[in-house]
């Protein structure tokens, strides 16, 4: 195949074999970087999960663990670990305290580490050994309530341990603001000697077990039909499983983004495969003239497009290994740990992505080309029949295809495509209409600004394909543009620098003056005190919730459990009426949760409140600031009602971080007082949102480069057209600089109506999302009427003449000539 | 000794349908073409010259009637088949050379060879390129050729694949005159040495009476003429 692989070389350096293989490499780049990235976050999030799992995988069992799981485990390969947990009273100096005690082996745990400290309600220092035999970890809250220090005995049971550290986080246990008995962590082969488990105690069982994929998923077939009732099997992703869905379906909306990139180096590829066939029909004419049969031919081109895949394919997974790099490492500061390496089983979204869109957009133009009849050679109007209609149902079917692959379903496909489709007909006939109105305002061929004008509506339909490939690109950078700075930045702005970071619960009212003087003593900034109890709603107007819906139907989150009501005589900060008074004889409820429920102002709610029970109308509807990070809540009722309950305190504080020390030392007064620091919480939060948000903005470079590709690709199938028009101009006389202005102009013009239409748009989609999505109050965004057109004039003036500078360049002798 | 007969047509029709209905280009033409002959078609513009060649070649099917080349008949092979006929008995040379651009001059010529298989095909083009006096622009691309040059290509591209029958299309129509008549020269003085049956469609009298027999298509229908 020496003749085969000679022409395919002479062909690597002509500019379309060029073009496709840039389209492939971004098509290929994209999805491989989207899919890395999201693959590292996921894992990412796995191993935080693991960590909270203590292990990869754990059996969770109310009897004890059986000996032929462990000895499986063994046989698998699997590290393991056990951890017994149970609730039992600890003694010391006289006292007593429930405590939820977990018994732990050498080994544990095998994920994560514990947090412990020498010093009382000190931030903890890392340490994956267990206690030691003879030892026991007691949380500050615990030591304080039993009042021992380190190295002072406690009693569990029949056993005497010693106090070694204080206990911060243990990786394995529930960080539960609510846990109502204090931790402590001993070694389980103290255990026995306690007696404190006897038959009926309530224990918990737990297997950790950590390694291998292949192995953990082995062990989980042996092991899934064996557990009876009381049994589990817990895997990371139970732990944490909304953020895991979160994950997922941004990377849905990632990759269905980037399949506006795949789907602009589609089109690329498709233009350059388009010029490719036009410019080889004659010489496969040749070729068949002498002598070269069908079944070559395919081999040979079959062959080339083997090679392209192959090129552009390891182009595009080495490059999207680059990219999603070079955005980890971007996200490097603001992450406290590294992000896991990505797994290699990833990248075969990205090769069938560029296996797919060869053989969607090259293939039928290739099999075009082998159809030609080889008496084009003596006459050129025998050429193959344009059966068009099938190379764009193969270029769709392909595309779709790949969305529905992405997404995992037909849904989000579908909406995108209409969406297209949509936008693609409203840019078409607005398009229209300024290039129509751009030929009217100018006529005759003195001036760039007439030839530039007049080229835009001659070549209408390329030009119309061009504007909504850039109106679209621009439209969607303007967007997250919009959203970034109206959205994110308004709930960043909205969070005052001192918004609080620590919640206090289980505050007894006498406890409440010596906090607030711990307060002023640090110099914090605290919210007001919110009495709290625990209650449920029982009835809707005499009708028990129960009988509101039906079996098998959801009920809404505020009939489901019970729930913290606060009671109040005036609305708190962050919390506005929108319908009603705040009245001291009603309940007042905040309006998402009363529209869920169907409760309407006037309805009347019974209340279960520590048995006792309680029947209020609903005399107003709130809108509540979730953002402010106070202490909110879906009812309150009247100050009168239950202004005589014994009620536990919750408020809000800001503490910085050297404060910490200080106020955690000044809390241990207080220890049945529960702190919770969503300040960790917060930057997690802030950590995912600069994730996503560097992700979307790769994958709108991707789309922008493809986009760029695309203006290249389709200059090049009129390049000649456009040379000839040029040197035409000058042979008539015209100068270089006329030529240069006509093209300025030409894409000038293109650019700014994609700007100005982009502007449009995505001043549209922000109102949706402002007034649908947000809920929140609208507003314009003069940045953007700004911003679209600049960037379109430069971006597409630049690529444009930059694409098309040959037509300034040769003489147009030399010209005439080829023509 | 009669001579072999390379090409025979009895009753050769062709039709094309087009969107004002069927048009009959060629009616019923009945030829005998002799080993080693040399045929001119002359005729108007339009009368249907170049269909007729492209059918006697195989580059395309005929509508009614028969063609047979070296006793194959062409009518009813497949466009593969044809191809490997094409292939094994047939070489061309064209108004405007069809060199591939992106190969060399030597390359180019080599192409009917490397189809074939043929190891020696560099050694053979290169001594077809010294014959048409190229020695020198073996490494040349089409693009940096003369008119004659690039026609000299073709020719020693045609003659690569040694074929029994030679059928060219206008070979002097885009050289000027003298290099025309050292193109002819050259054309014939092969076509002698090989032994080549030559079929030529020209608008050129003076290049169709070098040939032994004179073709007139006119009308769709072809006789023997004298010019």
């Amino acid at each position: 195949m020496s003749f085969a692989l000679r022409f395919i070389l002479r062909e690597i350096r002509s500019s379309e074999v060029i073009t496709l293989i840039i389209a492939l490499i971004i098509s290929v780049g994209t999805v491989t970087s989207i899919s890395l990235f999201v693959d590292r976050l996921q894992l990412s999030f796995e191993q935080e999960s693991a960590n909270l799992l203590a292990a990869d995988r754990v059996v969770r069992s109310d009897q004890p663990i059986r000996e032929s799981w462990k000895s499986h485990a063994t046989e698998q390969g699997l590290e393991q670990a056990e951890r017994t947990s149970f609730a039992t009273m600890i003694f010391a100096n006289d006292k007593l305290q429930l405590s939820q005690i977990s018994a732990v082996s050498a080994s544990y745990p095998l994920k994560g580490q514990f947090l412990v400290d020498d010093a009382l309600f000190a931030q903890g220092h890392p340490s994956t050994i267990a206690p030691a035999s003879g030892e026991i970890w007691l949380s500050s809250r615990l030591a304080s309530l039993l009042a021992v220090k380190i190295g002072q005995m406690v009693e569990v049971g029949d056993a005497k341990l010693r106090v070694s550290k204080y206990l911060v986080l243990d990786p394995g246990s529930s960080t539960s603001a609510f846990a109502v008995s204090p931790r402590a962590v001993m070694n389980v082969t103290d255990l026995a000697a306690t007696h404190v488990i006897i038959p009926g105690s309530r224990v918990r069982y737990s297997l950790l077990l950590a390694g291998d994929r292949d192995a953990l998923q082995q062990y989980e077939t042996w092991i899934e039909p064996q557990l009876k009732e009381g049994q589990r099997w817990q895997t990371p992703k139970q732990k944490g499983q909304s953020i895991g869905q979160t994950i997922n379906k941004a990377e849905s909306f990632l990759l269905l983004a980037g399949t506006l990139a795949v789907v602009l180096s589609g089109v690329a590829m498709a233009l350059a495969s388009a010029r490719f066939v036009k410019r080889h029909l004659m010489q496969v004419a040749v070729l068949k003239t002498l002598g070269a049969t069908p079944r070559i031919l395919a081999k040979l081109f079959l062959l080339q497009l083997f090679i392209l895949f192959v090129v552009g394919a390891l182009g595009g997974l080495i490059s999207g290994w680059f990219i999603q790099e070079g955005i980890s490492s971007l996200l490097l500061s603001l992450m406290t740990t590294t992000l896991p390496e990505p797994s290699i089983g990833k990248l075969w979204l990205g090769v069938a992505t560029g296996f797919i869109s060869l053989i969607a957009f090259c293939l039928p133009l290739m099999i075009r080309l082998i159809q030609i009849s080889p008496l084009s050679v003596l006459q050129p109007s025998a050429r193959v029949e344009k059966n068009a209609l099938v190379i764009y149902v193969v270029g769709f079917v392909g595309l779709y295809g790949l969305m529905c692959l992405y997404t995992q379903g037909f849904m989000l496909p579908s909406i995108m495509t209409l969406a297209i489709a949509g936008v693609g007909l409203v840019v078409s006939i607005l398009g229209w209409g300024m290039f129509k109105l751009g030929r009217w305002a100018t006529s005759g061929a003195t001036s760039g600004w007439q030839i530039g004008l007049a080229s835009l509506y001659r070549r209408l339909t390329p030009n119309l394909f061009q504007l909504l490939v850039f109106t679209l690109i621009i439209m969607l950078g303007l967007i997250l543009v919009g959203i970034k700075t109206s959205l994110v930045s308004d709930w960043q702005a909205q969070l005052p620098e001192d918004a609080p970071n620590h919640y206090l619960f289980n505050v007894q009212a006498d406890q409440v003056a010596g906090i607030n003087d711990i307060s002023q003593r640090l110099n914090l900034s605290s919210s007001s005190w919110f009495p709290m109890v625990r209650g449920r709603i029982t009835k809707v107007n005499e009708d028990l919730v129960e009988t509101l819906y039906p079996e098998g139907t959801p009920e809404p989150e505020l009939f489901e459990r019970e729930m913290n009501l606060t009671w109040a005589d005036h609305v708190g900060e962050g919390n506005q009426v929108v319908a009603g008074d705040f009245h001291d004889q009603g309940i007042s409820l905040e309006q998402k949760t009363a529209a869920e429920a169907g409760i309407k102002m006037g309805d009347k709610l019974t209340l279960s409140i520590g048995g006792l029970h309680y029947t209020l109308p609903v005399t107003s509807i709130r809108t509540v600031d979730w953002g402010s990070m106070r202490p909110n809540f879906y009812v309150i009722v009247p100050k009168q009602t239950l202004a005589n309950y014994p009620a536990n305190f919750v408020s809000s504080f800001f503490i910085k971080p050297d404060q910490a020390q200080a106020f955690y030392q000044n809390m241990s007064r207080y220890p049945t007082v529960s702190i919770l620091n969503v300040g960790d919480l917060l930057k997690q939060i802030q950590t995912i949102i600069a994730q996503l948000s560097q992700a979307i903005q790769l994958v709108l470079l991707c789309i922008l480069a493809a986009g760029a590709l695309v203006l290249i690709a389709s200059i090049g199938s009129t390049l000649e057209e456009r040379r000839e028009e040029g040197a035409l101009l000058r042979v008539l006389g015209a100068k270089a600089s006329l030529v240069r202005q006509a093209l300025i102009v030409e894409f000038g013009f293109l650019g700014l109506f994609s700007g100005v239409i982009a502007a449009l748009g995505a001043e549209a989609s922000l109102y949706g999302v402002q007034t649908f999505v947000f809920k929140s109050a609208v507003s314009w965004h003069p940045l953007l009427w700004v911003l679209g057109p600049l960037i379109g004039v430069i971006l597409i003036t630049s690529i444009g003449v930059f694409a098309s500078r040959t037509v300034l360049k040769v003489p147009p002798m030399h010209l005439l000539r080829d023509f | 000794m009669d001579k072999i007969t390379a090409l025979q047509t009895h009753n050769l029709t062709h039709t094309v349908t087009s969107k004002t209905g069927n048009l009959t280009i060629l009616k019923g033409i009945d030829i005998e073409i002799k080993e080693g002959e040399s045929v001119a078609i002359v005729g108007a513009s339009g009368s249907g010259k170049s269909t007729l060649l492209g059918l006697l070649a195989g580059l395309d099917r005929n509508t009614a009637g028969e063609i047979t080349l070296y006793n194959h008949s062409l009518t009813s092979l497949s466009e593969e088949k044809r191809a490997l006929l094409r292939g094994q008995y047939v070489g061309f040379i064209f108004q405007s050379f069809h060199l591939l651009p992106s190969l060399e001059a030597v390359e180019n010529v080599m192409l009917p060879a490397e189809l074939k298989g043929d190891k020696q095909a560099r050694q053979k083009a290169e001594y077809l390129l010294e014959q048409v006096g190229l020695s020198h622009r073996l490494t040349h691309y089409p693009r940096q050729l003369s008119g004659g040059e690039q026609q000299r290509v073709a020719i020693a591209r045609a003659f690569a694949s040694e074929p029994k029958i030679l059928f060219a299309d206008e070979p002097t129509g885009n050289l000027d005159e003298e290099n025309g008549k050292t193109i002819i020269q050259l054309l014939f003085d092969l076509n002698r040495s090989q032994g080549t049956t030559l079929i030529m469609v020209t608008h050129d009298n003076t290049l169709a009476s070098m040939c032994d027999r004179q073709l007139i298509m006119s009308a769709g229908q072809l006789k023997e003429g004298n010019l």
